[in-house]
């Protein structure tokens, strides 16, 4: 006969035991290998919040030079997407209940992707756009890696549901964004013709160059941008919401089609929208909508799960989280905007298309990852350094590992910074903008600062002892 | 099958398990509702639990920390941790404790 406890006065009757299979298969990285990817794109993050500083033109002018494209692939490439792909190798197994295909190949595009996006980043800003392709070739091999290894951890997934939906939409993005960079960089290229030989290589790349060419060359850019930025970035926030949020505050999805419905609508509206903004077509305006409803839709959920939520408070990593997402109502009504075919091209609208890309860069994505960096990075830590003596000792919890007081002056610093440089894009004033970025730096060192401070607890473990041992057992 | 009761003892082990903690909820597993029943057969004590969510980061952690607070007490031979899914945990499951340590509404 089995003795039950009463142990939760909740549980009537006692449950029926059902054991797992499903939790029993989930193996997460290693805590060092989405490390190394997080603290290279912090070290990005630092670099481009110093650049928005000393150079602060980049975003009180229009954005059609060789520094403001160089800058916003540091962001793009070397803070957002490192992190994200990072995250990634920790989250698709956590969250999808399986093991990650193969951590030699994430190990290996670390290095392809760290090689990448330095070269591509220093070229752009030579404006050696033969080089960018060649650097965007390494990087393309390892964002190959990347998508090679999590679509495999994709094909282990037992039950499909609408987070893995969005990750494979989410990595099929990025391999077209990629495609469309290089296709971009080889359109940039001339060959010189005078030369003595020119091979078959080369003629075939001067035909795709020259097909390139026939677009408008700031529509195309501005359509590889929101293939990468809505395709992979917010794609991924949005599914992955569907995991985290009701994780973190106790909750759970309360409307699966609902969910569903968000992500289907943004891929459909993000393909239109694609060939819309290509062809500077006016139908531009309709996937607009299309990717706002999706947005909506998001939002309108996550509203549900928070209100169903059983946890109190929020935590400041989740208010972070929650702020970067309410962006995307000024984004997305921005976005519309821009989208009318008869806009006309002045100053201003060179300018809001500049907000657009700050708001979304940084008040979104920036923002939401800053928010998740406090999640994640204290469980690495924690986990490589504590699990061993859960049990055995009293462990410290995860919020422990760092100084919320600093967390929340970050938070308010990089509100703070967003509002002003907002405001100083709008107005084209450099000093404004320079303002601004000295807060969202500040922002950057308080994360920096409990970084260091979770980071402490792995090389000087902070463990206590238990209570008095407890009595026998007859 | 020889099976011991254990009820004079749910204390004990109750106790015992409340040194497992959630370092995200920062909650012992007792006071989250996550235990659902320990029972004891010839110096083997099986304890059936649960997550707050599958796939949860912290599932291996947990469950060694669960043998470890268990295994070193006297008259335990072996612990066996036995993760079940059914019936799925909900804030209710918490004891009032739980509830004010986490801010549960």
């Amino acid at each position: 006969m089995e003795a039950t406890l009463p142990i939760s006065s909740a549980l009537k009757p006692a449950p029926r035991a059902t054991p797992t299979t499903a939790a029993s298969g989930v193996t997460a990285a290693s805590i060092t290998l989405p490390l190394r990817f997080m603290l290279a794109g912090l070290a990005a993050l630092t670099l481009g919040m110093a650049w928005i500083i000393l150079q602060p033109s980049i975003l009180s002018t229009y954005h059609y030079n060789q520094d403001v494209i160089a800058a916003t692939h540091l962001f793009v490439l070397g803070w957002i997407s490192t992190v994200v792909m990072g995250a990634m190798y920790q989250l698709v197994p956590v969250a999808l209940e399986t093991r990650l295909y193969s951590e030699r190949l994430a190990k290996w595009q670390f290095v392809f992707h760290v090689v990448g996006f330095v070269g591509m980043v220093w070229m752009f800003r030579e404006w050696n756009m033969k080089q960018v392709g060649h650097f965007g070739c390494v990087l393309g091999f390892g964002v190959l890696l990347f998508v090679f290894n999590i679509a495999r951890t994709l094909l282990r997934v037992p039950k499909w549901n609408v987070v893995a939906h969005s990750i494979a939409s989410a990595i099929g993005w990025i391999s077209l964004t990629i495609l469309a960079g290089l296709a971009l960089a080889t359109a940039k290229c001339t060959i010189d013709f005078e030369a003595e030989t020119v091979s078959n290589w080369a003629l075939a790349v001067d035909r795709v160059a020259s097909s390139i060419r026939r677009f408008d060359p700031i529509g195309a850019m501005h359509a590889h941008a929101h293939l990468g930025v809505i395709g992979f970035f917010i794609m991924l926030i949005v599914g992955v919401s569907y995991k985290l949020v009701p994780m973190f505050t106790l909750s759970e999805v309360q409307n699966r089609f609902r969910a569903a419905a968000s992500v289907i609508l943004l891929n459909i509206g993000l393909a239109g929208a694609f060939f819309c903004i290509l062809l500077r077509s006016p139908l531009k305006i309709v996937f607009a909508v299309i990717i706002a409803a999706a947005l909506a839709i998001y939002g309108w959920e996550l509203i549900a799960i928070l209100r169903a939520r059983k946890r109190g408070p929020l935590d400041w990593g989740i208010r972070y989280f929650l702020t970067a997402v309410a962006f995307l109502v000024p984004l997305s009504f921005l976005g519309i905007v821009l989208s009318v075919h008869s806009l006309p091209l002045t100053a201003f609208t060179g300018q809001l298309e500049n907000v657009y890309g700050f708001v979304g860069l940084i008040g979104v994505v920036s923002f939401a990852i800053i928010g998740m960096l406090y999640k994640i990075v204290p469980f690495l830590i924690w986990f490589g350094t504590y699990s061993k003596h859960i049990g055995r000792a009293k462990v410290p919890a995860l919020a422990d590992m760092y100084s919320a007081k600093l967390q929340a002056l970050g938070f308010w610093s990089f509100l703070t910074g967003l509002l002003v440089t907002t405001s100083g894009i709008l107005l084209s004033q450099a000093t404004v903008v320079r303002i601004g970025g000295v807060l969202l730096l500040a922002t950057v060192i308080t994360l920096l600062v409990n970084i260091g401070s979770m980071v402490r607890h792995y090389f000087s473990p902070q463990l206590a002892s238990f209570k008095p041992a407890a009595s026998s057992i007859k | 099958m020889n099976t011991t009761p254990i009820v004079t003892n749910e204390d004990t082990v109750l106790e015992a398990l409340r040194q497992v903690i959630d370092p995200e909820i920062d909650c012992n597993i007792v006071d989250l509702g996550l235990v659902y029943s320990i029972a004891m057969d010839e110096g083997v004590l099986t304890v059936k639990m649960t997550l707050t969510t599958p796939g949860c980061p912290m599932h291996e952690t947990i469950c060694w920390g669960v043998k470890n607070v268990l295994s070193g007490m006297p008259g335990v031979r072996d612990v066996e941790v036995e993760l079940v899914w059914d019936p799925p945990w909900h804030p209710s499951m918490m004891t009032e404790q739980g509830r004010a340590i986490t801010g549960a509404r």
